[in-house]
C-alpha cells in the first residue's frame, strides 16, 4: 500500500491548484472557478477515501517531505539538536478526518453553485480562489506530522477564514468582522507560537508520532522526572500543553476567546458552512485529539479543557436562546456543540470526541447550507420572525434541515444523540470522582436542554405557522445544486451514528463500535496514538452508578428526557400559526443574554481602556526616552565632531605643539605605568 | 624554480623595478624635456608598477617567504639589512596596486598641468620608498627607505604650484614630517644607546641577552619615539595633523596614493619593528610594560578622533581625509592586539584590511579627482545628483562608501570583521574596549558614507550641469578599484590566509 500513500500530498495539492487556476483563470472560466474547486475537492475526497480504505486494510504513512531547517540545539532533556521537516502522518484520526474535510469542503464547492453563482455574485473568483486555499490549509493541518507544520497551516486557515469572512468587503459590517476573527484567533495563536518554542527547546522534536515524537518524550521525561526549566516534568507538559491549547480556545471559539464567531457570520453562509463543520473551527479540536498523547500526562490540562468545554457548552447555547437570526442561532449552537467536544477531550474521551468531531461537522454542515437554502428562499432575510410556513414550500429543504436540528438537539436515533451521550457519559463516569468534572458534567448535560429548545425554535419560527412575510408567501426556488448537498448530508445526519453505537452494543453486546475499533488500532494504526494507550495515560479515576448499565441508561435518559423537553418547551411556545416572542418571562435575564453576557464589551474594554493607555504609554515611552537617547546620542556626536574638527584650526605651529603635547601626554602616561621615571 | 637561479639581490626586485622606472622616467624627460607625453609618462609609469606588481606576486607564488619543503625561504640581503619575505611581499604588492591604479588615474587628472615628467618620477620614487619599507630590517634602512618616501611626497602634495592650498599643504606636510622624522631619528639613537645594535634581530638577540638592562626607561622612551615616527606615517593621532591638509590640498591622485599606499607602508615597518625587534615578553620586562598598550591607547584615540571629526565635514575630500584617518586607527588594532604567544589572526586581519582599504579608498579618492576634473565643486551640495550624469562611477562610488563603511557582502565587511573577531579571541579587557570602539565608529561611519551616497544618488542636482565627460584613464581605475572591492570577497580565502601565513611567520 505505499504506492496509495505517495499520493497523500496531493489531497492537499488539488485544492491548491484550483486556488491558483481560480485566482488566474476564474475571470474567463463558466462558472468563475467553481468547476475546478469541485473537481479539486472531489479529486482530494477520492484520494482521501482510499486513504481510509488504506488504513482499514492495516497500512499506515508516516513520512518526511522536506526538511527545512536543521540545526545544533541543546533542549533541556538533552537532545542535541533539531529538525524543521514537512512531513506527512496517516493513522486512522487523520485519514477520518481527510475524508469529512474534503467531503464537507466538496459539498460546500457544489451548493456554492446554487448560492453564490446562481444568485449573481461578483467577485466569484476571488471566492472560489479563497475556498480553495482554504480547504488546501486545512487539508495541509490534518495531514502533519509534526507540530511546527500544523502550527503554520493553522495560521494559514485563519488567514484564509479572514479573506473569506470579508468577501463582502464593500460593507460595513464584513471587514469588520473579518478583523475580529483574525485578532481574536490571533490572540489565542501567539501563546500556541509560544507553546510551540517552549516544547522544541524542551523536546528538541515536535513530531507527533513515533519514538522521536516530542510526546514520548515528554513520557521519559515524567518517568525520569527530569527537571525542565525549573519545573517538575508534569507542571512543564501542563504549561506548555496550555499554552498550546491558547490556539485551540482561539480557533474552536472557547470561552472567552468565542467572540468572533457569532460576528464571522458576515461571511457568505457557505463560507459558514466550511468554517464551523470541517475547517477552522474543526482545526482546534482536532489539534488536541492529535496531540492527546501530550494532554494525557497532565491532569491538570485535561481538566482544564472538560471545564472550559463544559461552561462554553452552557454558555453559548443560553446565547442562542434569545437569536432572531437564524445564522446566530447556529453561531452559537456550534460554540456550544464544540464546548461538547472539549468536554469530551477533557475527560479522557478521545473516541467521544471524535465522534462528535465527525458527526457534527455533517449536521452543522447540513444545517449552514440549509439555513443558506432558506436564505436563497427568502430572498436573503435572515430574520426568523420574518418567515413561517416554508415546511409546505420547500419540503426537501425542511425535510433535512428537521434532520440535522434533531442530530443538533440530540434525539434519538439520530447520529448527535449517540455522540453526545457518549461524550455526557464519560464525562459523567469520571466526574463521579472528580468534583470538578462533575461540575463541567452538569454544565453540559444542563446545556441539553437548551439546545433542544433553541433548535426547535429555529425549525418552528422559520419552517410552521403561517408565512409572516409576502417572501415567506412567495419564496424563490432552489436547484439541484442546493438540494444534493442537502440530501447527502441529511443522510448523514441520520446513519452517522451507526458508526459507533456503544449504548447499544453495551447492552447486546454486540461488537458494533466501529469508530473505537478503528481509533483503537483494530486496522491500522501508528504506535501510541491508539485509544487504549491515551487511556492507560489519562489518570482519572472512573465510578459508576451501581452498574456501568445503569449509569449509562440513566445519562442517556437524562440527556434524552432534557433534549425532548427543550423540544416540547419549543413547540409550546413556538409551534402555533402566529408565534410571539415570549421575551418578557425571561425578564432582566433577556438584556444579558441579548447583550451576549457582555462579553464583547468587556473585551472591548480590554482594548480600549486598558491595551490602548498602555500603548499610548509604550509609545510615549518609546517617542521620548528610547528616541531621546538615539537623537541624543546623534546630537552628542555631532557636536563632538565639530569640537574634534575645530582641534585642526589651519595654523602649522599649533600643529607641532598639540604634536609634541600628545606626545609628551602619551609618554606620560606610558612613563607612569611602566616606571621609566624613577 | 628559477628563483633558485638568481642571485640574491634580486629579492628586492619589486623595488628596483621602481627605481628603474622612476629613473627610466627620467630619461624620457630629459630626451624631450619641452614636450610632455602624457600617455607615455603614464604608460612607463603604470608598466613599471604592474612589472613590479608581477613579480611580487611570482615570488609569493614561487614560495618565497615560506618555510617548509615547498617555500624557498626568507631571504636576507646585505647582513639583514634588508628582508624579503611574505609580508614584505604582501606590502609590495599592496603598493604597487595602489601605483598603478594612481598612475592611470593621474594620465587624465594631470592633463593640462605641467611638470607631467617631474610628477610621475616622483610619485614612482616615492613608491620605491614604500617598497623598501616594506623589505628594510635595520633602523637605519628603515630610516632612509621612510625618507625616501617622505620627500618626494612633500613634493607631490605642493605640485599644484599655482593653487595656494597645494602649496599650503605641501609646506605644512613637511614641517610635520620634518618634526616626526626628527622624533623617530632621535629614538632610533636611542634605542642604540640602549641596545647597541641597528639591526632588527640583532636588537631582540641584546634584548635577549640582557644587554639593556638598567636602560629600560631608555629603551621605553626609544621605543615611544619610534612610534611616534610610525603613527607620522600611517597619520595616527596625534601625529595626523599634516593628514587633512596634505590629503586636501594635494591632487586627488596624490591623496589616494598617500592615504593608501603609504600608510600601508608606514604600517609594514612598524608590524616589522615591533614583531621582530622587540619581542613582548622580553622587552616587556625591561621597560615595565606591554608596548601593545601604547598602540590601544593609538588605535583608540585615532579611530575616535577621525571618525568623529570625519562626522561634520562639509566638503568630500575633507571627509574621506578624516575617514583615512579613522581606519588607521581600525589597522593599529593589528599591533594592540599582539601577545606573547600569539596575535596572528589580529595582525592578518589588519594586513587585509590595508589590502581591501588599497582598493576602496583609492577608488573614493579617484572619484574624488573624477569630481576634479569635472569641476563640480568640493562640498556635499555639489556632487547633488551627480548619479544622473554618471551612474557608472557613482555606482562604484557607493561600492566603496558602503565598503569602507563594512556593509556586507563587500571586501570592507570582511575585513572589518576579522578584525573584530579577532580582538575579541585576544580577549583581554582592553582588546574588548577596542573591539567595543571599532564597532561605536564603524557606526558613526555609516552616517557620513552614507551621506555621500545620498547626495549622489538620491538628492537633487542644485545647478543643472552639462553633459560630463568620461575620462578614460580615471574610469578605468575607478571601476578596476570597484571591482576588486566586490571580487576581493570570494578571493578572500587565498588572500586571508596569505595575510595570516605573512604576520604568523614575522610573529
Amino acid at each position: 500500500m505505499e504506492g496509495a500513500f505517495s499520493y497523500a500530498p496531493a489531497i492537499a495539492a488539488f485544492p491548491l491548484v484550483a486556488f491558483v487556476v481560480a485566482l488566474a483563470f476564474g475571470k474567463y472560466m463558466p462558472k468563475k472557478g467553481a468547476l475546478a474547486g469541485i473537481l479539486a475537492t472531489a479529486g482530494s475526497l477520492l484520494l482521501s477515501v482510499v486513504m481510509l480504505v488504506a488504513v482499514a486494510s492495516g497500512e499506515v504513512y508516516h513520512g518526511t517531505i522536506y526538511e527545512w531547517a536543521v540545526g545544533d540545539a541543546l533542549t533541556e532533556v538533552g537532545a542535541d539538536g533539531i529538525e524543521f521537516t514537512f512531513g506527512i502522518l496517516i493513522d486512522p484520526l487523520s485519514a477520518l478526518m481527510l475524508v469529512i474535510v474534503s467531503l464537507v469542503a466538496f459539498l460546500v464547492h457544489v451548493f456554492s453553485l446554487g448560492y453564490m453563482n446562481g444568485e449573481g455574485e461578483t467577485g466569484l473568483p476571488r471566492y472560489y480562489a479563497g475556498l480553495g486555499l482554504f480547504t488546501f490549509s486545512m487539508l495541509s493541518f490534518v495531514l502533519a506530522d509534526n507540530l511546527l507544520m500544523a502550527f503554520m497551516f493553522f495560521e494559514l486557515v485563519g488567514l484564509c477564514s479572514f479573506l473569506l469572512i470579508g468577501f463582502w468587503f464593500r460593507t460595513r459590517s464584513a471587514p469588520s468582522a473579518a478583523k475580529k476573527a483574525f485578532l481574536v484567533t490571533r490572540f489565542g495563536d501567539y501563546f500556541f507560537l509560544i507553546g510551540v518554542v517552549a516544547i522544541a527547546s524542551t523536546f528538541g522534536t515536535l513530531q507527533f508520532a513515533g519514538e522521536e515524537s516530542f510526546v514520548a518524550a515528554a513520557e521519559t521525561a515524567i518517568a525520569d522526572g527530569t527537571t525542565l526549566f525549573g519545573f517538575g516534568p508534569e507542571t512543564w507538559v501542563t504549561i506548555t500543553g496550555l499554552l498550546v491549547l491558547g490556539g485551540v480556545i482561539g480557533k474552536s471559539a472557547q470561552f472567552p476567546l468565542h467572540t468572533w464567531l457569532p460576528d464571522a457570520m458576515e461571511g457568505p453562509t457557505t463560507v459558514s458552512a466550511l468554517i464551523h463543520a470541517a475547517t477552522m473551527v474543526a482545526a482546534g479540536v482536532y489539534l488536541v485529539a492529535r496531540m492527546f498523547g501530550y494532554y494525557a500526562q497532565s491532569p491538570t490540562a485535561l481538566s482544564i479543557i472538560a471545564f472550559v468545554g463544559g461552561f462554553t457548552a452552557l454558555f453559548a447555547a443560553t446565547m442562542g436562546v434569545v437569536k432572531d437570526d437564524i445564522k446566530q442561532v447556529l453561531a452559537y449552537s456550534t460554540i456550544s456543540q464544540y464546548g461538547y467536544m472539549m468536554l469530551g477531550m477533557g475527560v479522557g474521551g478521545y473516541v467521544a470526541g471524535v465522534f462528535h468531531l465527525m458527526n457534527h461537522a455533517f449536521f452543522k454542515a447540513l444545517l449552514f447550507l440549509g439555513a443558506g437554502s432558506v436564505i436563497v428562499l427568502m430572498h436573503h432575510e435572515q430574520d426568523m420572525w420574518k418567515m413561517g410556513g416554508l415546511k409546505d414550500k420547500a419540503p426537501v429543504t425542511y425535510w433535512t434541515f428537521l434532520a440535522g436540528a434533531l442530530a443538533l438537539a440530540g434525539i434519538v436515533p439520530f447520529s448527535g444523540f449517540w455522540s453526545k451521550d457518549e461524550v455526557l457519559y464519560d464525562a459523567l463516569i469520571v466526574g463521579l470522582e472528580q468534583p470538578v468534572i462533575l461540575a463541567a458534567y452538569a454544565m453540559g448535560l444542563l446545556a441539553v436542554f437548551f439546545t433542544g429548545f433553541y433548535t426547535f425554535r429555529m425549525v418552528f419560527l422559520t419552517f410552521h405557522g403561517e408565512p409572516r412575510t409576502d417572501t415567506a408567501e412567495n419564496p424563490h426556488s432552489v436547484g439541484w445544486s442546493i438540494k444534493f448537498p442537502l440530501v447527502v448530508l441529511g443522510a448523514l445526519a441520520l446513519l452517522a451514528g451507526v458508526a459507533n453505537l456503544a449504548p447499544v452494543a453495551k447492552l447486546t453486546g454486540m461488537d458494533i463500535t466501529y469508530l473505537e475499533f478503528w481509533l483503537d488500532g483494530e486496522y491500522g494504526y501508528v504506535e501510541g496514538l491508539t485509544y487504549h494507550d491515551y487511556h492507560e495515560l489519562v489518570a482519572f479515576e472512573e465510578g459508576y452508578i451501581s452498574s456501568e448499565t445503569v449509569t449509562m441508561l440513566l445519562g442517556a435518559g437524562l440527556s434524552l428526557g432534557l433534549a425532548v423537553a427543550g423540544a416540547v418547551t419549543a413547540h409550546v411556545l413556538y409551534n402555533v400559526p402566529e408565534p410571539t416572542r415570549h421575551t418578557a418571562k425571561l425578564g432582566g435575564a433577556y438584556d444579558v443574554l441579548r447583550s451576549n453576557y457582555y462579553q464583547d464589551e468587556y473585551q472591548v474594554w480590554l482594548a480600549e481602556g486598558l491595551t490602548l493607555p498602555l500603548a499610548r504609554a509604550a509609545d510615549r515611552f518609546d517617542q521620548t526616552v528610547i528616541d531621546g537617547v538615539v537623537n541624543g546620542v546623534s546630537t552628542a556626536s555631532l557636536f563632538g565632531g565639530d569640537r574634534v574638527k575645530r582641534i585642526q584650526t589651519g595654523i602649522v605651529t599649533n600643529y607641532a605643539a598639540l604634536l609634541v603635547a600628545g606626545f609628551i601626554a602619551l609618554l606620560l602616561v606610558l612613563g607612569f605605568i611602566g616606571g621609566w621615571f624613577l | 624554480m628559477a628563483v633558485f637561479d638568481l642571485p640574491g639581490w634580486t629579492g628586492l626586485a619589486p623595488a628596483l623595478i621602481l627605481a628603474a622606472t622612476a629613473l627610466a622616467l627620467f630619461v624620457v624627460d630629459s630626451i624631450s624635456p619641452r614636450s610632455a607625453n602624457r600617455a607615455l609618462l603614464a604608460g612607463v609609469s603604470a608598466t613599471g608598477a604592474l612589472a613590479s606588481l608581477a613579480v611580487a606576486v611570482w615570488f609569493i607564488a614561487a614560495g618565497v617567504g615560506q618555510g617548509g619543503i615547498d617555500g624557498l625561504g626568507v631571504i636576507d640581503l646585505f647582513d639583514g639589512q634588508f628582508v624579503v619575505d611574505a609580508m614584505a611581499l604582501y606590502f609590495m604588492i599592496v603598493v604597487a596596486v595602489v601605483t598603478a591604479l594612481v598612475s592611470v588615474a593621474s594620465y587624465d587628472y594631470m592633463a593640462d598641468h605641467t611638470y607631467q615628467a617631474e610628477y610621475y618620477s616622483l610619485l614612482i620614487l616615492a613608491a620605491t620608498g614604500m617598497s623598501t619599507m616594506a623589505a628594510a630590517n635595520s633602523l637605519v634602512t628603515i630610516f632612509i627607505a621612510l625618507e625616501l618616501t617622505s620627500l618626494p611626497s612633500y613634493a607631490l602634495v605642493a605640485i599644484l604650484k599655482d593653487n595656494r592650498g597645494s602649496v599650503e599643504a605641501g609646506l605644512k606636510y613637511f614641517l610635520i614630517g620634518a618634526l616626526s622624522s626628527a622624533i623617530f631619528v632621535y629614538g632610533v639613537s636611542l634605542v642604540y644607546g640602549a641596545t647597541g645594535h641597528l639591526q632588527l634581530d640583532a636588537i631582540a638577540v641584546a634584548l635577549e641577552e640582557d644587554v639593556a638592562d638598567g636602560f629600560g626607561g631608555l629603551l621605553g622612551l626609544g621605543i615611544l619615539m619610534l612610534i611616534g615616527g610610525f603613527a607620522f606615517k600611517t597619520a595616527s593621532v596625534p601625529f595626523h595633523f599634516w593628514a587633512p591638509e596634505a590629503y586636501e590640498g594635494a591632487p586627488a591622485p596624490i591623496s589616494a596614493f598617500l592615504s593608501s599606499a603609504s600608510k600601508a607602508a608606514g604600517f609594514v615597518i612598524a608590524f616589522r619593528v615591533f614583531t621582530t625587534a622587540f619581542p613582548l615578553e622580553v622587552t616587556g620586562e625591561l621597560i615595565g610594560l606591554d608596548w601593545t598598550l601604547a598602540f590601544v591607547i593609538l588605535a583608540i584615540v585615532t579611530m575616535t578622533v577621525g571618525n568623529f571629526a570625519a562626522a561634520t565635514q562639509d566638503k568630500v575630500k575633507r571627509m574621506l581625509a578624516y575617514s583615512s584617518i579613522g581606519h588607521a586607527g581600525y589597522a593599529l588594532i593589528g599591533l594592540a592586539g599582539l601577545t606573547v604567544d600569539g596575535g596572528e589572526l589580529v595582525m592578518g586581519a589588519a594586513m587585509m584590511h590595508l589590502l581591501v582599504y588599497g582598493f576602496m579608498n583609492t577608488g573614493a579618492f579617484l572619484f574624488v579627482a573624477l569630481a576634479e576634473y569635472w569641476g563640480v565643486g568640493r562640498t556635499f551640495e555639489d556632487y547633488n545628483g551627480l548619479a544622473n550624469q554618471a551612474p557608472v562611477a557613482c555606482f562604484a562610488l557607493g561600492i566603496f562608501l558602503f565598503s569602507l563603511a563594512g556593509i556586507p557582502p563587500l571586501g570592507g565587511f570582511w575585513s572589518k570583521y576579522f578584525l573584530f573577531t579577532g580582538a575579541i579571541s585576544v580577549g583581554t579587557t582592553s582588546m574588548l574596549l577596542v573591539a567595543a570602539a571599532l564597532v561605536v565608529n564603524s557606526a558613526l561611519s555609516l552616517y557620513y558614507y552614507s551621506r555621500l551616497v545620498k547626495a549622489v544618488w538620491i538628492e537633487e542636482s542644485v545647478v543643472d550641469r552639462d553633459t560630463l565627460a568620461q575620462p578614460t584613464g580615471l574610469y578605468a581605475a575607478i571601476v578596476f578599484a570597484a571591482v576588486m572591492t566586490v571580487v576581493l570577497l570570494p578571493a578572500f580565502g587565498p588572500v586571508s590566509e596569505t595575510a595570516i601565513d605573512a604576520a604568523a611567520a614575522v610573529i
